[in-house]
């Protein structure tokens, strides 16, 4: 026979466990968190980029840029130190939420900034939003952001996939031809920078002669795609890939011998400074927008570009750009709120802000809470026996439309 | 009642009621614990008890039943989806709607997996199920429009719950965490029930020798789908979780790492038992969120953990302890033969 | 017409590729019944050794051979030291989850040591270049590759078939057990076919590497789509493996160009319904 000794719930037992939870609760006060710091305290800036993953080299620029403008200013704002808590990014929503989450319920930081992936901005949209926290985006140019998924607290120091497509879209039509090959990567950013160059591109009587949706985020052998592109009737390609899959597809255009028969047009990022030492002479001739480039002719970039350079030791790159005006726009929003981090004062003050940028003229337009900058035609071209960005020609000032009427 | 006594009085009886005190003062803790500690703790919590659900399904099929499964993220992601589509696209939020929807869900979509891939045994099925999980992964990739492609389905509010004209919103952040702790209590309970009944044991029985089982009349096909669709169903709520947790749901829940993440909580804990797989996944989020901040070589010691585990811990944490339990028991001066029906709670039962 | 030709070459490259790194991968299995779950970090460890190799050299052939003979130097080291503890004829599932606990290290170690972005691997200089072949230009590299996986099938194909140690091998693949009642050392023929396997995959890193770069991520996509190969060709066969191969790589090349969204989601198909119907694969020879 079996004796089963399942022990019951003893009155005493059950009197332990009470006083415990009692003895719990009662401690609890010393075991929660401190307040909050003393007004007079640093400002606390959450700065979440990935570290670590295939945007590493993206996060390590645009941290540089931005420390460099605060050692610039003494990391001193508003008559408050400024303290850099970091949290990796890493590359998905998954890994990126919880480091936000810690940023600021642990960390309690009074604002965050950074974020490089537009998956991760949408993950996090909702979050930035119901938890009142704002967050001054340094990267990520999901376009909903400025439009139909806005909120206000949530503003951006860097672009919407949008801005650097459009204005080109009538200068290839002018300089280039009038039938255009398009292959882009099948997600949201692929989507938003095709859309935007066909707008404007066909506006001006263009007209897209294939459309090419790559597997993202690996597209594997480009080879099939480069055959496809090859046997189209196209005057140009026009093109977004950034990271891994922008050197695999150069270099497949280049060994199949298009580089030189078909003319290549892209976003900027596909050959933009960070990743054109692994592109080589691939990218030679190849020729995008984007609001800056290395050597562009204006006194802020004269004198950030050496001194980035001689102060890391790396070649500057347009999410260096972006990160350094974070830093001068928190700069200035804490100048004008004189250091107060209160979530609504800072807002009411960020939109207007303006100043000159190494990329130029710099303001954050209050409607779509992203900047107005100029987007610049540019050329890689070997310069100091390196390839690297050269400006054509500046298409002047462009502005989110904050909506979906221009693509 | 002397005798009862006298059992009562020998031997590690003390060690059982140490069990029992232990586990009621935890689930004090776990009750009170939103208030007591800061708000990033409450998430990490949430987190551990949605991935506890998650790795004691899986221990259903791994464990109890001897299916070698790489494809058990195709349940947890197809939750997630599931319940992000109903959310964003149709604006249910009421878990007594979701609920028994992404149940039914998944339970059919491991059926339909299973009905394929139970004919295969060992290596064979492994190799299926991991391929039956990239197809759903590529599914998710590719089909943007219902899926949102490789950004997923954002956007996934707080659930609610209500009848009629009662209805209650889980949006603060204790009322969500105990929303969690007591589906996670609910699986706990409900597996701990059919592990014990005959349909459990038909799973052992079914793990240790399937011919023989087949010999003594059961159809082991129909048992191995039911414990694939139970396995499968208690995963999707693990996913349904996760999507209002994370207020997305995106394709690296059904990528084969996840598979794999799973399995190394399940074994790390220690399989065959429901306790295994809540320390194993405490151990590997919890390792995993505070070594990432150190140093962000934290892959390199989970795989060596779990290589460890692998080679000389085989039955996990769990296992571990039972031995070193055991061990301290045999050491104890002999307290008189105790009787050998005395019946420890199920955790102890080992491989 | 060209389109076709050039695609079509297109295909043979992916699975020229394809096939060096599923031998390996059946090999393996037919003779130890071990999914090597570590094998596309073998592959993705192969080619940036290669890498390092390049840049400190300057020679593309050195890389060639230096790099599979340090990754099989990792491959034997795990073998004896790990892999060999869990022998036992119910003890597969475990040695399967040991190799992915390895396969974690080894890609965060390439982490480590290489970083996280992409390395682009340039083609060696002989190699570079295109040609113009049946009315379509061609790079000469690829040409290449599609040679140099054919040479290494019909080399692999001398050696099982031809030689005493193939013959070893298959009598392996077929009962490992028998071979080892005749007196042969079952567990160094293992060691040394484990080694070989991890060699030949990390041979297809290098040679695919100024094709498909290196980055983390490569080897899930390498390991996986190994795996289709090995089990719709048949596990433990180089046959199956080889045309495997050709069947995967030329789908999966024009499944891109004429369904692109598709094509995966048919593989993976394909897979799922062959291990139902004919788990060994099409040319497999073990029993089910």
């Amino acid at each position: 026979m079996t004796v089963k000794t399942k022990a019951r719930l003893t009155r005493r037992q059950f009197l332990k466990a009470a006083g415990l939870t009692a003895g719990a609760t009662a401690a609890s006060p010393l075991l929660s968190a401190c307040g909050p710091a003393a007004p007079a305290g640093p400002v606390k800036i959450g700065v979440l980029l990935p570290y670590s993953a295939v945007y590493a080299e993206l996060g390590n620029s645009i941290e540089k840029g931005m420390r460099m403008y605060l050692e610039e200013k003494n990391s001193e704002a508003g008559g408050r130190k400024i303290e850099l808590i970091t949290e990796d990014e890493g590359a998905t929503p998954d890994e990126a939420t919880p480091k936000a989450k810690k940023l600021v319920e642990q960390d309690e930081v009074d604002l965050v900034t950074g974020i490089v992936s537009s998956g991760v901005l949408g993950a996090l949209r909702d979050y930035f939003d119901q938890n009142k926290k704002l967050l001054i985006c340094s990267n990520a140019g999901a376009n909903q952001l400025s439009r139909q998924a806005k909120t206000p607290y949530i503003w951006r120091t860097s672009f919407t996939n949008w801005q650097p497509n459009w204005p080109v879209g009538p200068w290839a039509a002018e300089n280039v031809g009038k039938r255009v090959f398009v292959s882009v990567p099948d997600y949201a950013a692929g989507h938003n920078m095709r859309d935007a160059f066909l707008n404007s591109f066909q506006a001006a009587g263009g007209e897209a002669v294939g459309l090419q949706l790559t597997p993202f985020p690996n597209i594997g052998d480009p080879a099939p795609y480069i055959t496809e592109i090859a046997n189209a009737e196209a005057d140009f390609l026009y093109c977004f890939y950034s990271g891994g899959q922008a050197v695999t597809f150069l270099k497949a255009y280049g060994d199949f011998g298009l580089a030189g028969q078909l003319p290549l047009l892209s976003a900027g990022f596909m050959v933009e400074e960070d990743v054109l030492p692994a592109h080589g002479d691939y990218a030679l001739g190849v020729r995008s927008g984007l609001h800056w480039a290395l050597y562009l002719d204006n006194p802020e970039n004269k004198t950030f570009s050496p001194t980035y350079q001689a102060k890391y030791d790396r070649t500057p790159d347009v999410f260096a750009v972006q990160g350094y005006d974070t830093g001068r726009v928190i700069v200035e929003m804490l100048n004008q709120t004189q250091g107060d981090t209160n979530v609504d004062k800072m807002i009411d003050v960020l939109g207007g802000i303006s100043f000159a940028s190494p990329r130029g003229p710099f303001t954050l337009d209050t409607a779509t809470q992203n900047p107005k900058h100029h987007i610049y035609l540019r050329d890689v071209q070997t310069v100091d026996g390196a390839p690297h960005n050269v400006v054509l020609a500046d298409l002047g000032e462009v502005v989110d439309p904050g909506d979906d009427s221009k693509g | 009642m002397a005798t009862l006594k006298a059992r009562l009085s020998t031997a590690p009886v003390w060690l059982i009621r140490h069990q029992r005190w232990a586990l009621i003062a935890a689930l004090a803790f776990a009750c009170i614990y939103p208030y007591v500690v800061r708000l990033y703790f409450v998430t990490l919590a949430e987190d551990v008890l949605i991935f506890a659900i998650f790795a004691m399904s899986l221990d259903l099929l791994l464990g109890y039943t001897g299916l070698t499964s790489f494809g058990h993220a195709a349940f947890f992601g197809a939750g997630a989806y599931l319940l992000a589509y109903l959310t964003t696209r149709f604006g249910v939020t009421n878990l007594v709607i979701t609920v028994p929807l992404v149940l039914l869900g998944t339970a059919m979509l491991a059926m339909l997996i299973g009905f394929f891939t139970l004919r295969t045994r060992g290596i064979y099925f492994l190799m299926v199920t991991l391929a039956f999980a990239q197809m759903l992964f590529s599914i998710a990739i590719n089909w943007s429009a219902v899926t949102g492609g490789s950004d997923g389905l954002p956007g996934v509010p707080r659930p609610s719950i209500g009848i009629g004209p009662l209805s209650f919103t889980f949006d603060s952040r204790e009322s969500f965490y105990y929303l969690i702790l007591v589906c996670f209590l609910l699986t706990y309970w409900l597996l701990r029930r059919i592990v014990n009944s005959p349909l459990g044991w038909a799973f052992r029985g079914i793990r240790e020798n399937e011919a023989r089982m087949r010999a003594l009349g059961y159809n082991t096909f129909r048992f191995k789908l039911a414990s694939f669709a139970i396995g499968g169903a208690f995963a999707g709520l693990a996913g349904l979780l996760q999507a209002h947790s994370a207020r997305i749901a995106s394709p690296e829940n059904l990528y084969w790492t996840m598979s794999g993440q799973v399995m190394i909580m399940v074994i790390v804990g220690g399989a065959s038992t429901l306790s295994g797989p809540v320390l194993g996944a405490a151990t590997v989020r919890l390792l995993r969120n505070f070594i990432s901040s150190a140093t962000p070589r934290w892959e390199t010691l989970m795989g060596a953990i779990f290589i460890l585990f692998v080679l000389f811990a085989r039955r996990g944490i769990v296992g571990v302890l039972s031995d070193a339990r055991k061990r301290f028991e045999a050491e104890r001066p002999a307290t008189a033969a105790r009787p050998a029906e005395i019946s420890e709670s199920p955790q102890a039962e080992a491989e | 017409m060209e389109a076709f030709i050039t695609q079509l070459l297109n295909g043979l490259v992916t699975s020229m590729l394809l096939f060096i790194v599923a031998a390996g991968l059946s090999l393996i299995f037919g003779l130890m019944d071990v999914i090597n779950l570590a094998h596309g970090a073998f592959y993705l460890l192969g080619g940036y050794v290669a890498l390092t190799v390049m840049e400190q050299s300057g020679e593309f052939w050195r890389a060639l051979i230096y790099a599979p003979l340090i990754v099989a130097l990792l491959g034997l080291i795990i073998e004896v030291v790990f892999l060999r503890r869990l022998y036992g004829r119910h003890r597969h599932l475990e040695q399967v989850l040991l190799m992915f606990g390895v396969a974690l290290i080894v890609t965060d170690f390439i982490r480590a040591t290489w970083g996280a972005f992409v390395e682009s691997v340039p083609n060696p200089e002989l190699l570079s270049g295109h040609v113009t072949i049946f009315n379509v230009q061609y790079p000469v590299y690829r040409l290449s590759l599609i040679g140099f996986g054919l040479m290494l099938a019909f080399l692999l194909w001398l050696f099982i078939e031809r030689t005493r140690l193939g013959a070893i091998v298959r009598a392996g693949v077929s009962d490992a057990q028998m071979v080892g009642g005749l007196g042969i050392d079952v567990q160094r023929v293992f060691a040394a076919m484990f080694a070989f396997g991890t060699a030949l995959a990390a041979l297809a890193g290098v040679v695919g590497a100024p094709i498909f770069s290196l980055y983390p991520g490569l080897d899930s996509e390498v390991l996986i789509l190994a795996l289709v190969v090995v089990v719709i060709g048949g596990l433990g066969t180089l046959k199956g493996a080889f045309y495997g191969s050709l069947v995967i790589g030329l789908a999966d090349t024009f499944g891109k160009a004429a369904l692109p969204e598709f094509s995966r989601f048919l593989l993976f198909a394909v897979m799922a319904a062959v291990l139902l119907i004919r788990p060994t694969g099409l040319f497999g020879q073990k029993g089910g």
